[in-house]
């Protein structure tokens, strides 16, 4: 067993958030040790989508049960986008990023007239779309079919490439001095002094002492909360992704679908990506989450349908992953109560926010103000009011030896 | 038109429901179907090629037949047998997933159309494929498999070149080298990798098997007649042409140094062969990864059962141990399903089978003595390899970028091969790592040392590309009449409860 | 089936590969009609441009996908011949006739 090591900031999960978090802490001179209990941006963050979402989101997955407030996401996704512009220059690495912009369609009046009521919002929020009737639609994208009756456009809509973003945000951390343990599980999170004592590692030689510790743990996030005396009511998902054969270049916007889950779009390497947000069969947390069949039909029927194209096209893979989503949908980001210097962040859309977030998180353990109002999005919300203790020590003892 | 009234492009897809289902129709399968079907139960086969007959029992187009004969006449007959008995026999019928349910296969048929195929008891009888390893210019045309050489010889009476080099490891290198010499092709020699025809200790186990020894024999000195030269402990530096292969340069392995370089315009490179065991795994077989070959086959017993209640798995897809092998696991395999029906096979069929079996293990175990092990030859043959040397075709991922992405860690950790995949494409492309994915996975261990994931890229769904067209059909409607035996036991699948897959 | 055949000329087939005819035994696989016409390069591979051809000649390494009666995608080494089919030949990816 080494000796413990000191930190300015733990993060536990290497994902995209705490690979963005690390790149935004360790640039501004503070010492990052990042923990990761896998392989860095496999789970979550290796099999989203990618997309980049800027006009107002479709607001129910299939099989959501609570919709999530569009209006208040859109500051959020407008200050993200604003990052996004600029991400990789300062990551000095391609994520593949392609802002080619976006449609989202729909194909039925009652459709038609949410996107007319997000078109206010957005105008509101200084995001630029544009609703357009079903032949303007068409004429802008002919891949479009004759069911889309009316469709929002967005110049800033696009996709970067997942598989790249995680990377390029820890080898920037890594040039600032950021130090990342793949392989280690956090196994307890104890007060120490004034901050935390983190132990991870299989067989717990790892040990950080830290003022701040940064919960990025995607679904392991309530978990690890766990150790340290919060319990948060998170609500992890499996969703899965279908992807096409290569072909040449056919599709130059991303499309989505405002009622029902459907996101399509052509990828770098020029395969199609179709997802939507449809379950996957399990989620599986320890193993590899499989994917639905039922789910594969339901996705590429209405990707059929609203890209006539795609029928001539081959599936060449499935996979799921998961969603560290929250109970009411909402993004989670804010030191717990009751516990300083923990933070937390997580919930849907990550990707989208993960530039943001990013600087939120180093400007909270910097207790400097955040970028955008999050006073909302935090993780008070999702405790109940007893686990506010400062005192865990007794009555979390089981947690403190469940390995994450 | 509205949402509500787009016209979906075609009807339901057809469901099959049978006593026995059977995915794969070589040896294996056809001997399983035979009995099966002879003993009354209904029985469906599928396979994805046009004809009956797998790999080893690969039928000739008639006309190639009429013509030059038919150069494995007992396949033929096994084929008209299974017919005769009863068995539906769907050709040109992909299997590619398995449904949420866990036990309900996918198909496509040869037109696109989907099929789902139930069985009350699932036989996976799905062949093996040839194990490769990349070198300089094994993506040039020109350069194929021993497979394929052997194909085109045997059933399509074409040659394959006019000027071949034969290379890699293992017995079947020699057969196909003889059916090109029968063909009028110049074989300009082959390169085997190991030692197994000079005489060693090991060798001595051969004398009990003298069948089997004086076949190996009957190659050499068929090869020797032609004045075919074989040499041993050598293999394929690199292949080197334009738009098609012109040339290949043997050396021997490790020893660059003493290399020779001959004009050809065919090359076939191949390592013996590997389990297709992609259907297995997805229905939840469990699977064990052999040390010698280092590939991941389902565990059976000598039935064919798998942990799957009701899943067995036989012939190559159990394990390599050719084709008289596989037919009598595929016979094991009927007579312990009709067991379970209360049809039981006379005892003596089943003690002859048994035995059969056993002494053809032993044969198996003999061949794996003589040849370099597989696994091996890959953790020499692959790490040497250079930079240029393309490792992943589909993508065209060369051996550089794998090793400069395998070599990134900072910390010393077990380096996932899964990660490397993702970060460099490898292994992403249409064959899906088949034929990469053990070079892939070598090189990485070859810089990391250490490497995560003993299962280089799991199986996934789809198993084979399928048209999205053939995703589009609506519900499935209330299933046809089943064709079940009157009075069969329930479900022998049991209940079905999805299975986690293997990692 | 006997082993030896007859010695007759053999049933053919034509069928043309990208628009000229080729004449072949009936019932072979498209990639033995293509091979013996001394034909290897059937496409190319969309990320190097690089001409390509079968390889394993059983339907898993998917390097002999060709264009067969305006359908892509087909594997020649899965596919007998048959009169008056029409091969195409050079396609780099899906959608790419």
């Amino acid at each position: 067993m080494s000796g413990v090591l000191t930190a300015d900031a733990v993060i536990v999960g290497a994902g995209v958030l705490g690979a963005a978090a690390a790149h935004h802490l360790a640039r501004a001179g503070h010492r990052v040790v990042i923990l990761e209990r896998g392989a860095p941006g496999r789970e979550g963050s290796g099999t989203t989508a990618g997309n980049l979402h800027i006009q107002a989101v479709h607001s129910q997955r299939p099989g959501q049960e609570v919709p999530l407030d569009n209006a208040r996401f859109l500051p959020l996704q407008r200050a993200a986008s604003e990052r996004w512009e600029t991400l990789e220059e300062e990551l000095g690495a391609s994520v593949e990023l392609r802002r080619s912009g976006g449609f989202t369609v729909a194909e039925t009046p009652g459709q038609h007239a949410e996107l007319v009521e997000k078109h206010a919002w957005e105008t509101g929020a200084g995001i630029p779309t544009e609703v357009l009737d079903g032949d303007a639609a068409r004429a802008a994208l002919p891949q479009l079919g004759p069911t889309v009756i009316a469709a929002t456009w967005c110049a800033l809509d696009g996709y970067a490439n997942p598989l790249k973003v995680t990377p390029a945000y820890l080898s920037s951390a890594a040039r600032s001095g950021a130090r990342t343990h793949p392989y280690s599980p956090v196994r307890r999170i104890d007060r120490h002094r004034e901050g935390w004592r983190v132990t991870a590692g299989r067989d717990g030689g790892l040990v950080v002492d830290t003022p701040v510790v940064v919960d990025t743990a995607g679904p392991w996030l309530g978990r690890v909360a766990a150790m340290a005396g919060a319990a948060l009511r998170m609500s992890p998902v499996a969703i899965q992704m279908h992807s096409t054969v290569r072909l040449p270049p056919i599709l130059p916007h991303l499309v989505q679908h405002i009622g029902e889950g459907l996101s399509v779009k052509q990828v770098a390497a020029g395969n199609l990506l179709i997802g939507g947000g449809w379950p996957a069969r399990t989620l599986d947390l320890e193993g590899r989450s499989l994917p639905s069949l039922a789910s594969l039909h339901g996705n590429v029927r209405l990707a059929a349908r609203v890209l006539p194209f795609l029928a001539d096209l081959r599936l060449l893979r499935m996979w799921a992953g998961p969603l560290a989503a929250t109970p009411d949908e909402m993004p989670l980001i804010g030191e717990v109560p009751g516990l300083p210097g923990f933070l937390v962040a997580g919930g849907t859309y990550a990707f989208t926010f993960a530039p943001l977030w990013g600087e939120t998180l180093r400007c909270l353990a910097e207790s400097k103000p955040p970028p955008v109002d999050i006073a909302d999005l935090g993780p008070g919300r999702l405790m109940d009011h007893a686990d506010h203790q400062a005192d865990h020590q007794a009555d979390h003892q089981e947690e403190r030896n469940t390995q994450c | 038109m509205t949402a509500d009234h787009w016209n979906e492009p075609s009807g339901a897809p057809e469901t099959v429901t049978r006593d026995v289902l059977i995915v794969g129709g070589g040896p294996a399968g056809l001997s399983a179907a035979e009995r099966l079907a002879a003993a009354g139960l209904t029985v469906t086969l599928v396979d994805e090629q046009p004809e009956l007959g797998g790999q080893y029992y690969r039928r000739p187009a008639p006309a190639v037949a009429e013509r030059w004969g038919d150069h494995r006449p007992e396949g033929g007959a096994l084929v008209e047998r299974v017919r005769a008995a009863g068995a539906e026999c769907r050709t040109r019928h992909t299997v590619w997933g398995v449904d949420d349910d866990g036990r309900t296969l996918l198909a496509v048929d040869g037109e696109g159309r989907p099929v789902r195929l139930r069985g009350r008891y699932l036989i996976i009888a799905t062949g093996a494929y040839e194990r490769v390893l990349p070198f300089p210019g094994w993506q040039l045309p020109g350069v194929a498999t021993p497979g394929f050489a052997q194909h085109l010889a045997a059933s399509e009476h074409t040659p394959i070149g006019e000027r071949v080099l034969v290379a890699g490891s293992g017995p079947f290198l020699l057969p196909v080298a003889c059916s090109l010499v029968d063909l009028g092709v110049t074989v300009v020699g082959v390169a085997e990798a190991g030692t197994p025809y000079r005489p060693r200790p090991a060798a001595l186990g051969a004398l009990r098997h003298p069948a089997r020894l004086r076949e190996l024999a009957g190659y050499v000195t068929r090869l020797a007649r032609a004045r075919v030269p074989i040499w041993q402990g050598h293999s394929v530096v690199r292949a080197e042409g334009t738009d098609r292969v012109s040339s290949v340069t043997v050396a021997a392995v490790g020893d660059p140094a003493a290399a020779r370089t001959f004009l050809v315009d065919a090359l076939c490179v191949g390592y013996g062969f590997r389990p297709q065991t992609d259907l297995a795994r997805m229905l939840g077989c469990d699977v064990r990864t052999d040390a010698v070959t280092g590939d991941a086959t389902p565990v059976t017993d000598p039935r064919g059962r798998t942990s799957r209640p009701g899943v067995y798995v036989i012939g190559e897809a159990a394990g390599i141990g050719g084709a008289p092998t596989a037919r009598a696991r595929g016979l094991l395999a009927a007579f312990d399903i009709l067991i379970r029906e209360g049809r039981p096979p006379a005892r003596r069929d089943l003690l002859r089978a048994g035995a059969a079996l056993r002494g053809l293990a032993r044969f198996t175990e003999l061949t794996g003595r003589l040849f370099p092990s597989p696994a091996r030859l890959t953790s020499s043959l692959v790490p040497p390899l250079p930079g240029d040397t393309m490792i992943c075709r589909c993508e065209a991922v060369t051996a550089r970028e794998i090793r400069a992405v395998a070599g990134e860690a900072e910390v010393p950790a077990p380096v996932d091969v899964n990660a490397v995949k993702a970060r460099t494409r490898a292994g992403m492309g249409p064959c899906q790592g088949r034929e990469c994915g053990v070079a892939v996975a070598a090189l990485v261990r070859s810089v990391a040392g250490r490497t995560t994931d003993a299962n280089v890229f799991p199986a996934r769904t789809p198993i084979r590309p399928i048209p999205l067209r053939a995703l589009l059909a609506t519900e499935t409607t209330p299933e046809t009449t089943p064709k079940t035996t009157p009075g069969a036991s329930p479900d022998a699948l049991g209940p079905a409860t999805p299975q986690e897959e293997r990692p | 089936m006997t082993r030896t055949g007859t010695g007759t000329p053999p049933r053919t087939a034509t069928i043309t590969v990208d628009g000229r005819p080729l004449t072949v035994v009936d019932g072979v696989s498209v990639a033995a009609a293509l091979v013996g016409d001394g034909r290897w390069t059937l496409r190319r591979n969309p990320v190097s441009g690089e001409p390509r051809g079968p390889f394993c000649g059983m339907g898993v390494c998917l390097e002999c996908e060709v264009t067969i009666d305006d359908r892509a995608g087909v594997r020649a080494c899965l596919t007998r011949v048959r009169p008056g089919m029409r091969v195409g030949t050079g396609g780099g990816d899906d959608g790419d006739r």
